[in-house]
């Protein structure tokens, strides 16, 4: 057989769109030519193995011969450039590894949210659409900044529509946005533009402590709140039922919409056993509510 | 933003920064150790402190302050202070430290990022001339080192203190829908 390469194609190892069209050239080596009696006319374009049709074929002159797809969707791996060689066995010259695919489409619905992990840490996850699958590596970044600093990307791990920071800061407008590259392009989602501590989740009070007064009827709640006041104020929610009743009773939402560490819950019946449970936000109503604090039993004197 | 807006914003930042300097100055003063984590120890002012900017400043002339006057004199000092924490905060002992000074440091540049918006809110302009801290010669021992720091963090307290009352002072002077009147009937 042929030792020395007699040839080759370009582009080397293409990735190209799908439904596009796209043409390789062949192009043999001149020593070839003298040696295996071989010209450009007698190249046979094979995909897998199956022939390509002679009509995509072109002879660009002695020794190049050129094939083009109107339809990237019927190219696959390998595609190889063949000869006869002596007339009558067909010999390979080169072939070359085709990548299709489509470029990213424009992420979409970004969204972030900033949980609070403990008194002083803050994680914003911010989440995204994506968009279609591109058969392609495709690679997605959180990008963030001040208006004149910007931060490290968020490089997402194990997933496509979502990434974690882990250095928050309040107070000042944060303008955030997704980037996805792939080798066919790039996209950029809308950007968004808010003070993280817009959209806090905050963690729900602990240390809830329910203990009975004077009247049969009055329950006091104590509890503790993990966030600072210098970092926002908070209002509450506080839900309760007898405890053998599935329903809960939420105390008037007005009455609890401002920053405390207790309440007293009245209109309760005289020596019965409640549960409760509170829940907080940023007092303004901007963020998002906590999860609902662990419950708490307490129960009420005898009339 | 509106000024308004923007100065409410820097106000919050400052009580932020206040609120989360209050417990990393115990952690680096117990990090630094006896005497300079102990409450009542005041030691001597040496000459080297007096390279970070003094947040300390007589009442009536505090009060006289031109707006433009008094956000300018908090833009240079955090911008300076800045550079000095940040030269500490590759040192500090525990990896938790160094990540919250860190944090505060990030929360620092975000205040005087906020500061100089607030002053183009107003249309004033940033302060000429050189921010970042002047070059400085190493202290001569770990003594006078810690004292540097000891006093950086106390004056940065000082600051943000200092700046609480200003930004609330602006706040009271500047309500939102004023400012941005005056601007556009001065076609900007």
């Amino acid at each position: 057989g042929l030792v020395q390469s007699c040839g080759h194609i370009i582009p080397e190892s293409p990735v190209l769109a799908l439904g596009s069209n796209f043409t390789a050239l062949c192009i043999l080596n001149e020593s070839c030519l003298d040696f295996g009696n071989i010209y450009a006319n007698q190249i046979i374009w094979k995909i897998k193995n199956k022939v390509v049709p002679k009509e995509q074929y072109r002879e660009i002159n002695r020794t190049v011969s050129s094939v083009t797809f109107n339809d990237t969707s019927s190219l696959a791996t390998p595609l190889t450039c063949n000869v006869l060689a002596d007339g009558q066995i067909e010999q390979n010259i080169y072939g070359i590894a085709v990548t299709i695919g489509l470029p990213p489409e424009k992420p979409k619905n970004l969204s972030c949210i900033v949980h609070q992990i403990s008194k002083l840490t803050y994680h914003m996850t911010c989440t995204w659409k994506p968009g279609r699958h591109t058969f392609l590596d495709t690679h997605f970044r959180l990008k963030y900044r001040w208006p004149r600093e910007s931060f490290p990307d968020c490089i997402p791990k194990d997933t496509n529509n979502s990434c974690t920071i882990s250095d928050v800061q309040f107070f000042v407008n944060l303008e955030v946005w997704v980037e996805a590259a792939n080798a066919l392009g790039k996209a950029e989602s809308d950007r968004l533009v808010f003070d993280p501590i817009e959209i806090v989740k905050p963690l729900p009070p602990h240390n809830l402590s329910v203990n009975s007064g004077i009247l049969p009827t009055v329950l006091k709640l104590s509890w503790e709140n993990w966030i600072s006041a210098a970092v926002m104020e908070l209002k509450f929610n506080i839900r309760y039922r007898i405890i053998t009743d599935t329903n809960w009773i939420q105390v008037p939402p007005e009455d609890t919409a401002s920053p405390r560490t207790s309440f007293s819950v009245q209109g309760l019946r005289p020596y019965t056993k409640y549960v409760f449970s509170i829940r907080c936000m940023k007092e303004d109503g901007v963020g998002y509510w906590s999860n609902w604090s662990e419950e708490k039993v307490g129960v009420t004197t005898e009339d | 933003l509106g000024a308004g807006q923007s100065i409410q914003k820097t106000y919050d930042l400052t009580r932020y920064l206040e609120h989360q300097l209050r417990t990393l100055a115990g952690t680096y003063l117990n990090y630094l150790g006896p005497p300079f984590n102990e409450p009542d120890f005041t030691p001597p002012r040496l000459a080297r402190a007096e390279r970070v900017p003094g947040a300390t400043v007589d009442l009536e002339l505090w009060r006289g302050l031109t707006d433009n006057a008094r956000l300018a004199a908090n833009y240079r000092a955090y911008s300076r202070l800045l550079c000095y924490l940040r030269a500490l905060d590759g040192q500090a002992g525990t990896a938790e430290l160094r990540h919250r000074l860190g944090h505060f440091c990030s929360s620092l540049q975000g205040l005087v990022l906020s500061i100089a918006g607030v002053m183009s809110s107003l249309g004033y302009p940033l302060p000429a001339g050189p921010t970042a801290a002047p070059g400085s010669p190493g202290a001569a021992n770990d003594f006078l080192k810690k004292m540097d720091e000891f006093w950086l963090l106390k004056e940065l307290q000082t600051w943000l203190w200092r700046s609480a009352k200003d930004f609330n002072r602006l706040k009271k002077k500047v309500p939102p829908a004023v400012v941005t009147l005056r601007l556009e009937a001065r076609g900007f």
